[in-house]
């Protein structure tokens, strides 16, 4: 058996950063050591970084980072969908709109705010209120964080290839940041978004010394009225949990 | 069970010992807390510590522990294999002695050997030291304030000197060796006394003392006080990662970036975490803050008395700092209390 022969039977993969940074994808190097191990188990069809071949007709995985921002993004990402297997978003700007998604509220009403009545052309055909993927599509996996654990990207791209018995838990992110003994930010009185931030992460931000900014996204268990009340108890305002919560979380 | 006195000033010699020959684990600062750590020398060792963030569980049910490797290639599992450096858990309150205690029956199953489990009990000895009660204590309500069991040795503060209670031959060598050991004299004994005296009376009289928790917990089971208290909880389950009496944990396959090799871990687990009791099929049998919190209360003050005939909660109050809903057992205790005052009336 030749070795294309065997590239050929790898599950082939493509990879479309939309609006972001594009952070995520450069962090995928990052596992660097295993980077030659992981490009092993797929057939990397397509890496818009690395390449300006048209999207391939088939997909097991589409691997999408970004916010949708425009109707072209729109586009591609219904074009995904149906052309992959399996949907896979990372970071957070993909998984909750993220940085893109702090200017989604009042977002038709800025452009007039800006331009008045003569919004331009450009800005009123192309551009259009950020949004996660998952608002446009179906989201099989999802790598959360800004930016993305290399590690947990190819655990994630694995139970996309070859399943897995890891239940991904919707706990927030306390329980993790105690394993740290590193004490609460409450104690403190500062504001922390691990109360309402899914966990996962290892709460590796407190683990450093600074609070979390939810960039795993608010759970869906999350119960933020009662953050929102445990903030007060440490005379923290809820208007400043709520803007805190901005950053990367659309409530 | 057999008393000596040693002289404070003795107690580096003891440390110095036991580092030695074993991993020594102690209370240390942890920025504006208190934490169990391995320490290299006594001047480390903060001996007045109130509580500390979390427990010795971690000696026993590490958060992360590799159970085997397998070779997911061929199939093969790798033989297990672990081996714990002996330790000295050092400082360890009444409470979470008792703690222990209780970890130890839940893992001591006959029909449900646990190698891993046994792995780290064989090596810990335990050398538990007295303490003066904070805020958030109410050992003394659930029958832990005393260690009456479970500890290698027990120092006991009667002033510039300790009643030192021995529990083990090991750490009867050890102490021999190290220390100069006498006879409990008259006036040590009188200090004794006057020390648990003390201590009894430190308590915080304000957490109510309720008499008959686990008939309360079956007769107010359908009350909508659970409603409120789990209708506040974050899901965060911090409760349970400090808790040192939490034992359940989650079993998982993590590949290697290869894909070819991986280990099976064990992982902690929480009654707390909304997919706890989640099942084949999608059914969730705890599906709301209520329910699960309900139940974790019920575990720690009625479940594990009905099949070990004592609390699984041993009042250290770690969750109740823990818990930014102000979600602990004493809000349970409150409760009753409270209804039981309404009853009255």
């Amino acid at each position: 058996m030749t070795d294309n022969a065997n590239i050929s039977k790898a599950p082939s993969v493509a990879l479309i950063g939309l609006a972001s940074c594009f952070g995520c994808q450069i962090n995928i190097t990052n596992v660097e050591a295993h980077l030659m191990e992981v490009l092993g188990q797929i057939d990397m069809r397509h890496w818009q970084l690395t390449s300006s071949e048209p999207m391939p007709e088939d997909i097991d995985v589409a691997v999408i980072e970004g916010a949708v921002t425009t109707e072209e993004a729109e586009r591609v990402v219904r074009q995904l969908r149906e052309r992959a297997a399996a949907v896979m978003t990372i970071g957070a700007c993909a998984a909750t709109a993220g940085i893109p998604g702090m200017a989604a509220p009042h977002y038709y009403a800025r452009q007039q705010d800006v331009y008045g009545d003569a919004v331009p052309a450009i800005v009123s055909d192309i551009a259009y209120k950020p949004r996660p993927v998952r608002d446009i599509v179906e989201v099989d996996y999802e790598v959360p964080c800004c930016p993305i654990d290399p590690y947990d990207f190819v655990a994630v791209l694995q139970r996309a290839l070859y399943g897995s018995n890891v239940y991904r838990r919707t706990s927030t992110l306390c329980g993790e940041c105690k394993r740290n003994e590193q004490g609460c930010f409450y104690g403190r009185e500062t504001l922390c978004l691990g109360l309402v931030t899914r966990s996962g992460c290892g709460a590796r931000c407190p683990n450093l010394g600074r609070p979390c900014n939810g960039c795993a996204g608010v759970s869906p268990d999350a119960n933020v009225d009662a953050a929102r009340r445990a903030a007060e108890r440490s005379n923290i305002s809820v208007a400043s949990f709520d803007k805190a919560l901005e950053m990367f979380n659309t409530l | 069970m057999l008393y000596r006195v040693i002289d404070a000033s003795e107690l580096p010699g003891l440390i110095e010992a036991f580092l030695r020959d074993y991993e020594v684990i102690a209370p240390v600062r942890k920025g504006m807390s208190y934490a169990f750590e391995p320490v290299e020398d006594f001047s480390s060792i903060e001996l007045d510590y109130p509580t500390t963030l979390t427990s010795l569980k971690k000696y026993y049910l590490p958060p992360r522990e590799t159970l085997f490797r397998f070779d997911a290639r061929e199939g093969m599992l790798a033989p297990y294999e672990l081996t714990v450096r002996p330790r000295v858990l050092f400082g360890a309150h009444a409470c979470d002695i008792n703690a222990i205690n209780n970890l130890n029956l839940a893992f001591d199953d006959a029909r449900y050997p646990d190698p891993y489990y046994d792995a780290h009990k064989r090596a810990n000895m335990i050398v538990g030291i007295s303490c003066s009660p904070s805020s958030t204590c109410f050992c003394h309500l659930l029958e832990s304030d005393e260690a009456r069991s479970g500890y290698d040795l027990f120092l006991t503060d009667i002033g510039g000197r300790y009643f030192v209670s021995i529990g083990s031959v090991e750490a009867a060598n050890i102490l021999e060796a190290a220390c100069n050991p006498r006879e409990a004299t008259d006036e040590d004994r009188r200090a004794f006394r006057a020390s648990t005296r003390r201590r009894q009376e430190a308590f915080d009289e304000d957490i109510p003392d309720v008499q008959e928790i686990p008939m309360l917990m079956d007769a107010f089971h359908s009350d909508a006080f659970w409603a409120e208290l789990g209708g506040r909880c974050l899901s965060c389950t911090a409760c349970s990662a400090v808790c040192p009496t939490c034992y359940c944990f989650d079993i998982v396959d993590v590949l290697d970036p290869s894909g070819e090799t991986g280990s099976r871990d064990r992982v902690w687990d929480a009654c707390t975490s909304p997919q706890f009791a989640l099942v084949t099929g999608g059914h969730n049998f705890r599906e709301d803050g209520r329910e699960r919190v309900r139940h974790r209360m019920y575990h720690k003050l009625n479940g594990f008395n009905a099949n070990h005939g004592r609390y699984l909660c041993v009042g250290c109050g770690r969750c109740v700092r823990a818990c930014k809903a102000d979600i602990s057992p004493i809000e349970v205790l409150r409760f009753f209390s409270e209804k039981g005052a309404e009853d009255a009336c």
